[in-house]
């Protein structure tokens, strides 16, 4: 996911220490919860905290969709992934183990056949939507069917499919979706695909893949959102004003494990732009929580006034610069080089408000596969750069004088990081200008092929934890005249064979060390300049127990879990 | 911005008593310019102003000296992880949170830094040259296209001024900013070309260009009413019968007549062109970086309006003294030149 939205999104939540959520796991002698699910942190915030009550909250921009086929930002997701649960869904918790993939409708994983082509899953029993409408397995066809039919931005998702295609082209809502098979009298659901996407079952945790009742209409339905299947209802969605998400007391009784079933009665969010007026609100307490951070100039004063409910975190994220190798001077790895040996990370960090880890990789630490890559080729990102290498590289490469456009948008950061990175790129010997582009369009206009954009800002933030999300990105499978998403058309044979393969393969533990030497070939052969993973922050009033505030690695905010004190 | 249609050119008539006094206190011979020019002089307040304006473009375009001998450093430069020693105390250009140093108040860092790490000082000088040039380049093309558009249109009438004429309405239906924005945002991107004209994205010459034709119609309505009041007067109809023809007409005998109207709004069209530019800057149609402007500087100085006041204060000091500088001077060129006051710029 690019938008900008979501790289700012922030998220707070906080940080419950790990909140295992392993409802039934009684090994672990944690304490069973309304909703069936246990861990000795979800007690520990039980234990200072209430349930019930109403919170509130601030989005800087309104949801783009509040309809799950739609939603593409983090506004969207954060809000409804307690409001639409996948027949898979991700563990309730921080950290690498909030990436683990868990049954959430369905009663188990898929079963996946040894090719990798077919995906079987069976739904619990005795499930409802939120208006007492009983829930079943047809209903996933069409959700997928919704998704396809309105060409949401998750399209791509489940194109995989069988008959995925045919029905996208057919254009016939009703149509059907040859690869997927259900049984609403067995609640079995299979699933069959065209080539083996070791990513699927990802795919299928996806807040697009929320289920729907099979009466939702094939129209955007954010004024009046479908029911779904979760701890929480959306009961006020006004566009650009605020939402509200009220508790479902049924949905305990599904006993989901891992799945919360919510601590408060009331969620309401307003939409308001100022951020510094929102800053202002939570350091008074007038509101309980953010999505976005507080202006990087204000970090300071927070972290004063709001000791022990304001806390930074890495997210699954890439920052870097994308370097066209189909055009000059960008063609020469020598050039390339000379700019990843140019770049000042410790700049770079500076100009994100110190809201920036920096690093050496093109994956982030927090997703499988990274391994550092250790010494960089191109020095310690902490440390100052190696100029005079390369002004000695671009010289080399015979590219002084070069001209070269650095593109960017007009939004924070991506102005002044472009700004900068021209400036370096003038410093070793080339002649470089930034130019700056309305961020609504700056991706589409860099990924056509024919504005031949040389270099510029890029940035990539985890639609789901898996490598391949961020691999595809210099895969030359994936270059495309328009809505190019493989900026730097990287197309190194090695490096595309070690995704391929790695990608077919549902195992991800076996997959992981390939996707980590692509990692390491593409940085060592400078095709992309990364220079760091964002950092959001958590901030809450004082009214919400610290502990209960976790930043998930995909969806960031948890509002299942928040509790008040 | 509007005017009124029916600008008067000479400047004797109708006037208010104390200036027909004066008027004809003036010796034999004493030609209006002279008596316009006395009365500028008298205009203590319109000369101070219009001497600050001369600073002002005095200080603008000395950007290049104060950069390479005071500040050693260029407009562009970024330092942002570098640090400066400050009456020995050795201080980060740009602190670890992203806050820029404020005013040093020595020759490097005179005004601060901004988050990039370059100097405000020498940008705000570059800045004021930019936006001088702009303002100064946008107000030369309105004035040649609105002559010539209320010239044509006025003198010849018929369906040449109701072409013409149809063409302003639909400018003035458009608001100005909303279609500098509009023009801004496309021609930045990959820049036009007309025939033998090119203006490359980034080109300083795309918001010049943007702004002069956005300003035309407010000065061609009222050059058009001026002529259309003019081609009835005595010594046009004199030299028609001469044999004269209607372009040297145009040339010999209304233009001069214009000349104190075009003199009039001169520098309340660059007041408005400068704000303009500001304004097209701040929402990102206008300069582009790395080039300064003062509107540019603005709106990368909002992020940090409380720790960090400087980035926006400095650019907007700057701004609001020259508008006001020409503004005021503009005001007493008018009494001046036209002390019935029948032009008006309103904004």
């Amino acid at each position: 996911m690019r938008t900008i939205r979501r790289a700012l999104l922030a998220l707070l939540l906080v940080a419950a220490s790990a909140f295992v959520v392993a409802c039934g796991d009684d090994d672990d002698g944690g304490a069973t919860t309304a909703g069936g699910s246990t861990s000795a942190a979800t007690d520990a915030a039980t234990e200072t905290g209430q349930t019930g009550g109403t919170l509130t909250g601030y989005y800087t921009s309104s949801p783009d969709y509040m309809d799950p086929a739609l939603t593409y930002t983090v506004e969207g997701w954060n809000a409804q992934w307690v409001v639409y649960t996948p027949l898979l869904t991700y563990r309730h918790t921080e950290g690498a183990e909030g990436a683990e993939l868990i049954p959430g409708l369905a009663e188990d994983l898929p079963e996946i056949s040894e090719d990798g082509l077919t995906y079987k899953l069976k739904l619990r029993d005795g499930l409802k939507f939120s208006d007492g409408t009983p829930v079943k397995a047809s209903d996933f066809e069409h959700t997928i069917k919704r998704v396809l039919n309105l060409e949401s931005g998750g399209s791509a998702f489940y194109l995989p499919i069988v008959g995925a295609e045919e029905y996208l082209k057919a254009g016939k809502p009703k149509g059907d979706i040859e690869g997927i098979e259900t049984d609403d009298e067995t609640g079995e659901i299979t699933i069959r695909l065209k080539e083996r996407v070791g990513s699927f079952d990802y795919a299928l945790a996806m807040n697009f893949a929320g289920l729907v009742p099979s009466d939702t209409p094939f129209r955007n339905m954010t004024r009046n959102p479908p029911p779904g299947v979760g701890p929480y209802k959306i009961t006020r969605s006004v566009p650009n004003r605020g939402f509200t998400l009220e508790k479902v007391p049924e949905f305990a009784d599904y006993g989901i494990d891992g799945v919360p079933t919510g601590h408060l009665d009331t969620i309401d969010i307003t939409i308001v732009k100022n951020q510094q007026r929102q800053t202002d609100d939570v350091i008074n307490n007038k509101v309980d929580y953010l999505i976005d951070p507080p202006p990087a100039d204000r970090l300071r004063e927070v972290q004063d006034k709001a000791k022990g409910r304001f806390e930074p975190y890495v997210t699954n994220s890439t920052y870097y610069v994308f370097m066209n190798t189909r055009e000059k001077p960008f063609d020469d790895e020598r050039v390339r080089q000379a700019v990843n040996y140019a770049i000042d990370k410790r700049a770079m960090q500076r100009i994100f408000g110190g809201l920036l880890a920096p690093s050496c990789n093109f994956l982030p630490p927090g997703m499988k596969g990274y391994e550092k890559i250790e010494p960089c080729p191109y020095g310690d990102p902490t440390a100052e750069p190696d100029v005079e290498k390369a002004r000695q590289l671009i010289q080399e490469a015979g590219a002084e004088g070069a001209s070269v456009t650095v593109w960017g948008n007009d939004e924070d950061p991506s102005k002044p990081v472009t700004e900068y990175v021209a400036d370096v790129m003038s410093q070793i010997g080339l002649n470089a200008k930034p130019r700056i582009v309305e961020a609504s369009v700056y991706f589409q206009t860099i990924g056509n092929q024919k504005t031949k954009a040389q270099a510029g800002f890029a940035n990539w933030f985890q639609d789901f934890p898996h490598p391949a999300n961020f691999m595809f990105l210099i895969n030359g499978a994936s270059i495309q005249e328009t809505n190019n998403q493989n900026f730097g058309n990287v197309d190194d044979p090695e490096i595309n064979d070690l995704i391929d393969g790695a990608d077919a393969n549902p195992d991800l533990d076996e997959a992981a060390p390939d996707y980590a030497k692509a990692d390491r070939l593409a940085v060592e052969r400078a095709y992309v300049a990364p220079y760091g993973n964002r950092q959001l922050t958590k901030l809450v009033s004082d009214r919400v127990v610290w502990d209960s505030v976790i930043a998930h690695p995909v969806y960031e905010v948890d509002f299942s879990l928040l509790q008040l004190k | 911005m509007a005017s009124t249609d029916s600008a008067a050119t000479d400047f004797s008539d109708d006037l208010p008593a104390e200036l027909a006094a004066e008027e004809r206190r003036a010796p034999a011979g004493t030609g209006p310019w002279r008596i316009a020019l006395r009365r500028l002089r008298r205009n203590k307040v319109a000369l101070a102003f219009g001497v600050l304006f001369l600073a002002l473009v005095a200080v603008s375009l000395a950007a290049p000296i104060w950069a390479e001998e005071v500040a050693h450093t260029t407009p562009y430069q970024n330092r942002i992880a570098d640090t400066i020693t400050i009456d020995g105390e050795e201080r980060n250009i740009v602190e670890f949170d992203g806050v820029p140093i404020g005013p040093t108040w020595h020759g490097e860092y005179f005004l601060g830094a901004d988050r990039n790490g370059r100097d405000v000082m020498v940008r705000l000088l570059y800045g004021g040259r930019n936006s001088l040039l702009i303002g100064i380049g946008a107000s030369i093309i309105t004035m040649v296209l609105a002559t010539l558009l209320g010239l044509l249109s006025g003198y010849f009438g018929g369906w040449l001024d109701w072409v013409i004429s149809r063409c302003f309405d639909v400018m003035w239906a458009f608001p100005v900013i909303l279609l500098g924005v509009a023009l801004g945002v496309s021609l930045n991107i990959s820049g036009i070309t007309i025939g033998p004209l090119e203006l490359e994205s980034g080109s300083l010459w795309i918001p010049t260009v943007i702004i002069g034709i956005a300003y035309v119609v407010y000065l061609a309505r009222p050059i058009r009413g001026q002529v259309l009041a003019l081609r009835e007067k005595e010594f046009v109809e004199a030299a028609r019968a001469q044999g004269m023809g209607p372009w040297r007409i145009m040339l010999t005998e209304l233009l001069p007549n214009l000349a104190s109207t075009l003199l009039v709004f001169f520098p309340l069209i660059v007041a408005n062109a400068i704000l303009l530019e500001a304004a097209l800057s701040f929402l990102g149609a206008g300069v582009q970086p790395p080039e300064p402007s003062w509107g540019l500087m603005i709106s990368e100085g909002i992020e940090f309006l409380t720790s960090a006041p400087h980035l926006t204060i400095a650019p907007g000091i700057m701004l609001v003294l020259t508008v006001l500088a020409l503004n005021i001077f503009g005001e007493g060129v008018r009494d001046a030149l036209d002390p019935r006051a029948k032009i008006r710029l309103e904004h």
